[in-house]
């Protein structure tokens, strides 16, 4: 047998007073989260209470600008459509989501595979795609909205307040699939087993078992719903503000492009007003949940599969009515937007291969076209890189470290979803002006919009990542610690190894969240430095609508090529290490 | 190899133990070079408290402890050195073996964490693996391996660099019952070959038996005894100790003739049967008494020794090796073992004087439960 040398491979390292950081990359990581989820915040409140806007000499503090805004009939006007729009919006979509989960995850429904996946995957799509689709099918003059209108006899107007909640359930309608797929596959289906064993029918376990069971998922989803509604810019932007009808997101973005003078604190007060309600609403959430449920983690199986057999014409009935719903909301206007994006027209009077040409692409080709598409590439893989190193560390610091204010990060990472988008732009508008350098460097650059755009998808990172931490045991680490390795190695040569497919994901999510983002760009893109979405937005505004769809065609076709590799991938490792 | 000191520890958690205890209180031992000293108690006794606060992934609420001249851990010189710097090696209850790297590099890590040279990383590892029989797995990933496997990995991880001790937190709980056998015979030969120290973590007496040099005895964060696995045995400081190491029948009774010269007489069971005891009492009291079953000695045939019963067998049980009875003993329930099967219904039972061990003795109001080293004093005022 060989034997050991017994001469200790290193000499002891001298001994650490309990309490300071174990290495001084954690405070590094704590102070550059904190520095970013302030930058958008200090300075916007700073503005709402002076005078004149910061760059103005003669400033001095004052509330005017609130009075001014509450006292504006507009704003009231704006503040009651947007508060129509989001109860229509959370309603609708908390009834219409949490039914396809529970049919999905309960039921023998036709098609209930693809469906727990085509139901989800629209939460990932460009908005505004989504959006203009909607608008080429079914707007007035739209494809289909005659057919809607006069074939059917819906009163339907796209344009109105609940025309657009219509449109506002559609997008959100995956998110709370999501939420409620997810608590689904967490609850142990013997429980509802149960309740059918001592003689319950399907409908009374649902009643009495399955939807109790579900109302956290219930009240999460619904105020996330809720809070990304009041929020709103982009369907009010292309659908309502055109006829009037304003919310509060593009009344402040009306106010801010077309005031006498630029950037009036009236927007400052304005946006601190969404951002308190956006925070309440966090707090609330917060508190009725309290903190685990917030980390919705999906993978826990139940003890028993329970599925109930539904009668075969229910069965299909209800798998058609699903593929109908899903076609018209996304796959529709989907189609309507190709269809738009090679014809000169997109019309119900012309039949479109009459009109086929290939224009739009080849003003997609060059000019300020390209130029979005190229900014936006970049500003997205940029920024998708770097949120997701400095997230994977802030989550290793804040759930595996001893550092003493690790336990703020968890709220700091959660806090940007709270920031509406247009926050996010006029705040970094104010902290670029104030904070210089590196402020004026930015104002006017790719690096700020980057900036601004990845701080705003932080927390999708943070979601998917915090998740992954909790399943990797502590043991793991400790193993590290034990034969001699400090944090830093053991999170870089561990524990972060390990969760490779969790940060792939997590790289995947930025870069498709953040290409696909705009409200925080409308308020710092210049000629030079205009990304897609903000593109799209001022050519339709202008009534371009060809290019407008090809560039969202080619939004879809990255994120779609994006998702499929990373899930490809994903799948893979997945694979490999699950054949343990 | 450095002795390792563990001097008045306590822990408690933010709540309390369910039991009003904290996770440890005033917890000091030493293990002595080549020793393998084993930390048995029931969960939640704090014996992985004090095993992860010697590994440094918690840190004590008082106390200190040492390892040589090196402090790891003082609580009034608030000085706690990183995990990272004890030169511990530690296998884990789970092996902790990391999933993205093979067999090789999982062993070769704690080497190049230290920066040696990579010629004699690799020859270090082929050397640790041949000692652990897994030579030729090193190019395997943890998930192609088995349990067993994955615990000798996490062994040779623990033991490639030459770590001043080794800390073994129940590295057998998640091994099959054949397999722990042929893994405890291995561990224990590995040990005494390579005159490790070790700390040694489990809940299970059979293993505590086995492998020990010496045995804590630990329950609701105190030790309760200390000793080399016979003397914990034969002589349990308490009816706790008597009661976890294996069976054992305990028989309350009453002192009737204090002694000091090697034999006591006792009354015991609601019959007050007397029954001579090996062990001198020098005062009156109640005592409960501990016989282990297989120091009945049984026969079908009377005897006619000191500290024979009559006994009816209520049930018997085949064990494979032996008979298990469970007797009625002139109104005393007592539990035997036997390798003959015995034709009852009513046989003989002698308890040998020399088999009973006192656990408590009560001296009018003064308790002389102890929770000390040793067994009891048991001596009167």
């Amino acid at each position: 047998m060989i034997s050991l040398t017994r001469r200790p491979l290193r000499s002891a390292s001298p001994g650490r007073r309990s309490g300071r950081p174990e290495n001084p990359v954690q405070a590094l990581v704590w102070l550059l989260v904190l520095a970013c989820v302030l930058a958008p915040v200090l300075p916007l409140l700073y503005a709402s209470v002076q005078s004149k806007p910061i760059y103005d000499t003669g400033r001095v503090f004052s509330l005017s600008a609130y009075s001014q805004l509450f006292s504006d009939p507009a704003f009231r006007l704006a503040a009651r459509n947007t508060a129509e729009f989001a109860v229509i919006t959370t309603a609708c979509s908390v009834v219409l989501g949490s039914c396809f989960a529970v049919v999905c995850a309960r039921s023998n429904v036709l098609g209930r595979r693809a469906y727990g996946t085509l139901l989800a995957v629209p939460v990932l799509l460009p908005p505004l795609g989504v959006i203009l689709g909607w608008n080429a099918l079914y707007g007035p003059g739209g494809y289909a909205h005659s057919f809607v209108t006069s074939t059917l006899h819906i009163p339907f107007n796209l344009n109105s307040v609940p025309g657009m909640a219509v449109l506002g359930t559609a997008t959100a309608v995956p998110v709370v699939f999501l939420v409620c797929q997810a608590a689904l596959a967490t609850m142990d289906a013997s429980l509802e087993n149960a309740g059918r064993s001592v003689g319950a029918g399907p409908l009374r376990v649902l009643r009495g078992v399955t939807l109790p069971m579900l109302r956290p998922a219930l009240i999460n989803s619904g105020l996330l719903v809720f809070t990304l509604s009041i929020e709103s810019l982009g369907i009010p932007l292309v659908l309502g503000s055109p006829v009037g009808h304003d919310f509060i997101a593009s009344y402040l973005y009306g106010a801010w492009s077309s005031a006498a003078s630029p950037d009036p604190p009236l927007v400052s007060a304005g946006a601190v007003v969404l951002l308190a309600v956006a925070c309440v609403l966090l707090l609330l959430r917060s508190a009725l949940l309290g903190d685990g449920a917030r980390f919705v983690s999906v993978g826990g199986r139940g003890g028993a599969d329970g599925t109930v057999a539904l009668g075969r014409l229910t069965r299909v009935l209800l798998g058609v009515l699903i593929g109908l719903y899903l076609a018209a909301t996304t796959f529709a206007p989907l189609l309507a937007l190709a269809v738009e994006s090679v014809v000169s027209q997109l019309t119900p009077l012309v039949a479109p291969w009459h009109l086929l040409t290939p224009a739009n692409w080849a003003a997609v080709a060059h000019g300020e076209y390209l130029q979005a598409i190229r900014n936006s590439a970049l500003i997205a893989l940029a920024g998708a890189v770097a949120t997701t190193v400095l997230v994977a560390l802030a989550t290793a610091v804040a759930h595996r470290s001893r550092f003493t204010l690790r336990r703020s990060l968890p709220f700091l990472l959660l806090f940007p979803r709270a920031i509406p988008g247009l926050i996010i732009g006029i705040g970094f508008f104010w902290s670029f002006l104030l904070v210089n350098p590196p402020g004026h460097a930015l104002l006017n650059s790719i690096g700020g919009l980057t900036l601004a755009l990845s701080i705003r998808s932080l927390t999708l990172a943070y979601f998917v990542l915090s998740a992954a931490f909790a399943t990797v045991s502590t043991a793991l680490d400790d193993a590290g610690r034990s034969t001699g390795a400090g944090w830093w190695t053991t999170i870089t040569r561990i524990t972060l190894p390990i969760l490779r497919p969790a940060v792939f994901v997590a790289f995947i999510l930025m870069f498709i969240s953040i290409l696909n983002d705009y409200d925080p760009a409308l308020f710092l893109t210049t000629p030079g430095t205009t990304v897609m979405g903000v593109a799209m937005l001022n050519a339709e505004a202008q009534g371009v609508n060809g290019p407008v769809a090809a560039m969202a065609m080619i939004q879809i076709a990255i994120t779609v090529t994006a998702i499929a590799v990373g899930g490809r991938l994903f799948t893979a490792r997945i694979a490999r290490r699950g054949r343990a | 190899m450095p002795d390792i000191t563990v001097d008045a520890i306590s822990k408690s958690f933010g709540g309390k133990h369910p039991t009003g205890a904290p996770a440890l209180a005033d917890v000091s031992f030493t293990v002595r070079d080549g020793e393998l000293l084993t930390l048995l108690g029931p969960s939640g006794c704090g014996k992985t408290t004090t095993l992860t606060s010697i590994a440094g992934f918690q840190q004590p609420d008082t106390g200190r402890i040492t390892c040589g001249d090196q402090v790891f851990f003082d609580h009034a010189a608030r000085l706690s050195l990183p995990a990272e710097s004890r030169n511990l090696g530690m296998v884990f209850q789970s092996y902790a073996v990391w999933p993205h790297m093979t067999v090789a590099q999982n062993v070769g890590f704690p080497l190049k964490v230290r920066k040696v040279r990579r010629p004699d990383v690799r020859e270090r590892v082929r050397q640790t693996l041949e000692l652990v029989e897994m030579g030729a797995y090193a190019a395997r990933y943890p998930h192609e391996l088995s349990g067993g496997q994955q615990q000798r990995v996490a062994l040779a991880r623990a033991l490639v660099y030459s770590p001043a001790v080794l800390l073994l937190d129940e590295p057998f709980s998640n091994l099959d019952a054949k397999l722990r056998e042929r893994a405890r015979s291995w561990l224990k030969q590995l040990q005494a070959e390579l005159a490790l120290t070790a700390i040694f973590v489990t809940h299970d007496q059979h293993e505590a038996l086995h492998m020990s040099d010496r045995i804590l005895v630990m329950d609701h964060g105190r030790i309760l005894q200390a000793g080399t696995p016979e003397e914990v045995y034969r002589r349990p400081g308490s009816r706790f100790v008597a009661e976890f190491l294996g069976q054992c029948n305990i028989l309350a009774g009453q002192v009737t003739a204090p002694t000091a010269h090697g034999i006591t007489w006792l009354a015991v069971g609601p019959a007050r049967l007397p029954l001579a005891v090996a062990q001198d009492v020098r005062a009156a009291g109640s005592v409960e008494v501990a016989v282990r079953p297989e120091a009945v000695e049984l026969s079908e045939h009377p005897l006619d020794r000191e500290n024979a019963l009559t006994a009816r067998v209520r049930a018997v049980s085949f064990l494979g090796d032996h008979y298990r009875y469970e007797l009625d003993a002139q109104g005393l329930p007592l539990v035997a073992t036997s390798p003959r099967h015995l034709p009852g219904p009513d046989i003989s039972a002698r308890i040998p004087p020399g088999a009973c061990w006192i656990v408590s003795h009560e001296d009018g109001a003064r308790s002389a439960k102890t929770a000390n080293d040793r067994a009891p004093e048991v001596t009167g005022a």
